[in-house]
C-alpha cells in the first residue's frame, strides 16, 4: 500500500517494489484514501509520505499513528524529507514493532528494500540519521552514558533493524564480537532476561524512549503491544541480508 | 494733535453760549479731551481702528459744541454737525473692542445713524430756529424736527441697546472681560440719566453728578477695555519664562491662560501636507501632539503659527482673541519655538509608530516567505530530485548487473550520487531558512532538534508546558536561540550551552547561557544586532550579558500579544 500525493514518485516506487516481488494492492494520494484502502485490503505494509493534502502538514504522520492503532498487523513505513525526533516519538509510541521512519531519499539506497521487508514482517527500520539525533538529546545521553562508544554504535545499528550479521559486516567485526556487544548492551540497560528478539526490540525502545517525552506523543500508546510477554514469533534476524 | 487744536478752537468759539446748568466749557473740554487722550493712548499702544474711532468721537464731540456758540457763523456751522458725536459714539460702541463692525445688523444700524446725522439733520438746518440766529433759516419747523429727531433717537437707542445686549449674551469669557468696563459705565450712565427726572431735588442732583461722571468715565472705560487686552502682554512675559519646561498639555494650558480662552486647542498640520501656508484656514486635516486628527469646531477661529514660511501649528481658539491681534501674535511668537518642537515631536512619533508597524510587517512577511520557501523546497525541488533519483535507480536496475556498456553503469551511479548530495544539501538549506518542525510541532521540539543537531552539548531545559505561541513570537524565539547557540559554539568556545524557555507575566522569556570565553558585544557582531532588530520588531527586548572569562548569556523578553 503506497500513500503519497506525488503521482510520479508513487508510480516509480510501485515499479521498484513490484520488481522486487512485492504486490501493490493500492495507492492513495491523501490520508483518507490511505485509511480506506488499508481498511479494504489489510496489506502487510503501508509506505506513507509524512506531508499530504489537504494541508501538506503532518497528515501522513497522523494517518500512520491511526493505522498503527487500528491495524497492528499492517506495518507502517513513514517517509519524510527531513527527520524530527518529535515525529519519531509520536510515530513509535510504546511499540517498536512493524514501524519505520526513513528519509525519503533512502528509496534509492541499497538498504531500502530490506527495510521494507523488515517493517512488513513486524520489525523496525529507523533512519541512520535518527540515531545521532537521539544521542544529541539530553536525557537520552544520560541514560546511554553507561554504554561504551562501540556498544552505542551497535545499538544504533540495532535500531536501524540490522541483524547481528549485518552489524558485524557494517562494523567489520566478527559476528561473535557483535553478539558480545549486544549482550553487554542488554546488561547495561538492565533489560529482563528474555528471548533475544524481544530484548533487541526492548533495547531499541529504551533507546527511543529515553528522551523526555513530547506531550503529544502519548496519544499513540492506547493499544500498544506489551512486548515483554509476547512470544518471539517471527524471523527478525533473517529479514536482513 | 489736530483734534486737540480743533477742540480748543471749538471750545473757545462756543464758550460764550454755555448754559451753566447743563454743560460747562470745562466739562465739555474734559470729556472731548479724554476721548482724544484715551484714543491716542489706545492707538499708540495698540495701533488700530479703535484708537482712531475714539479720537474721532472726541473731534465729533467738539464739533457738536460749535452750535452752542453765540456767534451766528460757528453756530450755523455747528447746527449741521449737532449730532455727529452720537453717531461716532454709536459706531465706537458697536465696533468696540476691535474697531470693526461685525454682521449686517451692526453695519445697518451704524450706517443708518450716520445717514441720519450727516444727511437728514443737515437737510433740516434751514428749518431750525434756535436762540442764536440761524444764518440759513428758511422756515421754522423746529418743533416738528425736534419730535422727529427725538423719535429717531429713541429708535436708534433701542436698536443699539438690543445689539449690545445680544453681544453680551453671545460673548465668550475673554470677550466679556474686555466689554465689562464699557458696559458697566454705560449702564450706570443710562440708569442715572433715566432715573434723574423721577427723583426728588437732592437725590436728582447726586444722580446728575453720577450721569456726568459716567459721561466722563466712558472714554476711560474704552481705554480700560483696550488695556485689559493689553494686560495679556504681561502674561506673555510670564509665558516666555515658563515655556522651556512646558510639556504638551501644559503648553496648551499656559497658552489658554495667557490668552484667557479656556477652549483653546493646539493642532498641527497633517504631516502629509505641510508647507501649505497660503490656505491655513482651509478644512485640511490637523493632528494633535499624539498624531490623532483634530477637527475644528464651527465656532473656532484658526490662527496659524508660523516659523519662517512654514505653518508649525495652528491655534483653534475663540474668535474674540482676534480683537487684539497683537497679544495673539506676541503669544504665538513666544510659543512658536516650543510649538515647532512639539510639531516635530508629533511628526517623529507618527513616523516612529509607522516605522514600528512597518518593521513588524516586514518581519512577518519575511517569516511567511521563509516558510513558503522551505515548503517549496521540500514539496517542489526536493520531491522532484528524489523522484528523479528513484527513476534513475529503476533505469540502473533495468540495466542489470552486467551492462553491455560498463561506462553507462558508472555514469548512472555518478548521476545518482550527485542527486543524493543535492537532496542532502537542499534539506540543510531548507532547515536553515526555516525549520519545518517549528511549524509542524512548535517551539520546544524545534529547540530540541536544534540541540540534537548541534556539534556541542546543548541542554534544552524543560519547564512547564508553553501556551500556544503566535507564529512571530515562536519564530523570533527560535532564531534568537539558534543564533545564540551558534555564537556559543563558534566564537565563545563553550563546552556547554543551556537553553531555557518560560512564560512569565504574558511574556515569553528565552535564555541562552554558555560557559565560553564571554566578551560578546551586541554592537560588534552583526548576528546579535540582527537579533536585536528582530526582537524589537515584535516589541520585545534583547539583553546580552557577557564579560570576558565569565560566559555569555542572551535574554530575549517577548510579548505574547502584539500591542
Amino acid at each position: 500500500m503506497l500513500a503519497d500525493d506525488a503521482e510520479l514518485f508513487r508510480t516509480a516506487l510501485a515499479d521498484l517494489l513490484e520488481r522486487d516481488g512485492c504486490v501493490i494492492v493500492g495507492q492513495a494520494a491523501d490520508a483518507d484514501g490511505l485509511l480506506d484502502a488499508v481498511e479494504r485490503h489489510r496489506p502487510d505494509l503501508a509506505v506513507v509520505d509524512i506531508r499530504m493534502p489537504p494541508g501538506h502538514h503532518l497528515e501522513g504522520l497522523r494517518a500512520a499513528v491511526r493505522l498503527r492503532r487500528l491495524h497492528p498487523g499492517t506495518g507502517v513505513l513513514l517517509l519524510s524529507q527531513h527527520l524530527e525526533v518529535t515525529h519519531l516519538d509520536e510515530l513509535v509510541g510504546q511499540s517498536a514493532r512493524g514501524v519505520g521512519y526513513l528519509l525519503k531519499d533512502r528509496v534509492t539506497g541499497p538498504d531500502f528494500l530490506s527495510a521494507i521487508r523488515r517493517v512488513a514482517s513486524d520489525g523496525c527500520a529507523f533512519d541512520p540519521e535518527v540515531v545521532p539525533l537521539l544521542a544529541g538529546q539530553r536525557g537520552r545521553r544520560d541514560e546511554l552514558a553507561a554504554l561504551s562508544a562501540r556498544e552505542r554504535e551497535v545499538l544504533a545499528l540495532m535500531a536501524q533493524g540490522r541483524s547481528n550479521g549485518a552489524i558485524a559486516a557494517e562494523l567489520q567485526l566478527t559476528t561473535r564480537t557483535v553478539e558480545t556487544h549486544v549482550r553487554n548492551v542488554f546488561l547495561r540497560l538492565s533489560l529482563p532476561d528474555e528471548a533475544e528478539h524481544n530484548r533487541r526490540v526492548l533495547a531499541v525502545l529504551a533507546y527511543l524512549r529515553s528522551a523526555p517525552r513530547a506531550t503529544t506523543s502519548a496519544s499513540a500508546s492506547a493499544d500498544s503491544v506489551d512486548l515483554g510477554r509476547k512470544p518471539a514469533a517471527d524471523d527478525w534476524s533473517t529479514a536482513s541480508p | 494733535m489736530v483734534g486737540a487744536v480743533f477742540g480748543a478752537a471749538a471750545l473757545w468759539v462756543s464758550d460764550g453760549g454755555r448754559d451753566p446748568d447743563t454743560t460747562t466749557t470745562f466739562f465739555s473740554g474734559v470729556v472731548g479731551g479724554l476721548y482724544l487722550l484715551t484714543g491716542s493712548i489706545a492707538h499708540l499702544r495698540r495701533p488700530g481702528r479703535l484708537g482712531l474711532l475714539m479720537v474721532m468721537v472726541g473731534i465729533a464731540w467738539f464739533a457738536e459744541d460749535l452750535q452752542v456758540s453765540n456767534n451766528p457763523v460757528p453756530h450755523t456751522i455747528g447746527l449741521f454737525y449737532r449730532s455727529v458725536a452720537s453717531a461716532s459714539l454709536v459706531h465706537l460702541l458697536l465696533a468696540f473692542p476691535d474697531g470693526r463692525l461685525h454682521g449686517r445688523s451692526e453695519r445697518a444700524v451704524t450706517g443708518a445713524v450716520y445717514a441720519t446725522v450727516l444727511l437728514l439733520v443737515p437737510l433740516g438746518v434751514p428749518f431750525y430756529n434756535s436762540i442764536t440766529p440761524n444764518l440759513v433759516l428758511v422756515a421754522d419747523l423746529t418743533r416738528l424736527q425736534e419730535n422727529l429727531i427725538n423719535g429717531t433717537q429713541i429708535g436708534f437707542a433701542v436698536a443699539v441697546g438690543v445689539l449690545l445686549v445680544r453681544r453680551w449674551f453671545v460673548a465668550t469669557p475673554p470677550a466679556r472681560r474686555v466689554l465689562a468696563p464699557v458696559y458697566g459705565v454705560g449702564i450706570t450712565g443710562v440708569a442715572a440719566s433715566l432715573s434723574q427726572p423721577g427723583l426728588p431735588g437732592e437725590s436728582a442732583e447726586l444722580v446728575k453728578e453720577i450721569a456726568h461722571l459716567a459721561t466722563l468715565g466712558l472714554p476711560m472705560a474704552f481705554l480700560a477695555g483696550a488695556l485689559r487686552i493689553r494686560l495679556g502682554r504681561t502674561v506673555v512675559g510670564g509665558l516666555l519664562l515658563r515655556l522651556p519646561r512646558a510639556d504638551p498639555t501644559e503648553l496648551r494650558d499656559l497658552l489658554a491662560h495667557a490668552l484667557g480662552d479656556p477652549t483653546l486647542r493646539i493642532a498641527y498640520p497633517h504631516p502629509d501636507d505641510t508647507d501649505d501656508t497660503d490656505n491655513p484656514d482651509a478644512s485640511e486635516l490637523y493632528v494633535d501632539a499624539a498624531g490623532r486628527p483634530v477637527i475644528p469646531r464651527p465656532q473656532d477661529a484658526v490662527t496659524p503659527v508660523l516659523r519662517g514660511p512654514r505653518v508649525v501649528a495652528v491655534l483653534l481658539h475663540d474668535p474674540a482673541l482676534r480683537a487684539d491681534r497683537h497679544v495673539l501674535e506676541a503669544t504665538i511668537a513666544a510659543a512658536a519655538l516650543e510649538l515647532d518642537n512639539q510639531r516635530l515631536a508629533a511628526e517623529v512619533r507618527a513616523q516612529l509608530a509607522e516605522a514600528r508597524a512597518s518593521r513588524a510587517r516586514i518581519v512577518t512577511a519575511a517569516d511567511e516567505q521563509r516558510r513558503r520557501i522551505e515548503r517549496d523546497l521540500h514539496d517542489g525541488a526536493q520531491q522532484q530530485l528524489v523522484t528523479t533519483a528513484l527513476i534513475l535507480r529503476l533505469a540502473r536496475d533495468r540495466l542489470g548487473p552486467d551492462p553491455s556498456d560498463p561506462e553507462l553503469g558508472v555514469l548512472l551511479r555518478r548521476a545518482a550520487d550527485g542527486l543524493e548530495a543535492s537532496v542532502t544539501e537542499l534539506r540543510e538549506l531548507a532547515r536553515g531558512i526555516h525549520p519545518a518542525v517549528l511549524t509542524e510541532a512548535g517551539l520546544m521540539p524545534a529547540l530540541r532538534a536544534l540541540a540534537a543537531r548541534s556539534a556541542y552539548p546543548v541542554d534544552v531545559i524543560d519547564g512547564p508546558a508553553l501556551p500556544p505561541l503566535p507564529d512571530q513570537v515562536a519564530a523570533t524565539a527560535y532564531f534568537v536561540a539558534a543564533e545564540a547557540v551558534t555564537n556559543a559554539t563558534k566564537h565563545a568556545h563553550a563546552t556547554r550551552v543551556h537553553v531555557g524557555v518560560r512564560v512569565s507575566a504574558n511574556r515569553l522569556v528565552v535564555t541562552v547561557a554558555d560557559d565560553g570565553v564571554g566578551g560578546a558585544d551586541l554592537a560588534g557582531g552583526t548576528g546579535l544586532l540582527g537579533l536585536r532588530d528582530r526582537v524589537a520588531a515584535i516589541e520585545g527586548r534583547l539583553v546580552v550579558r557577557s564579560s570576558p572569562g565569565d560566559g555569555t548569556s542572551v535574554h530575549a523578553n517577548l510579548p505574547l500579544e502584539m500591542p
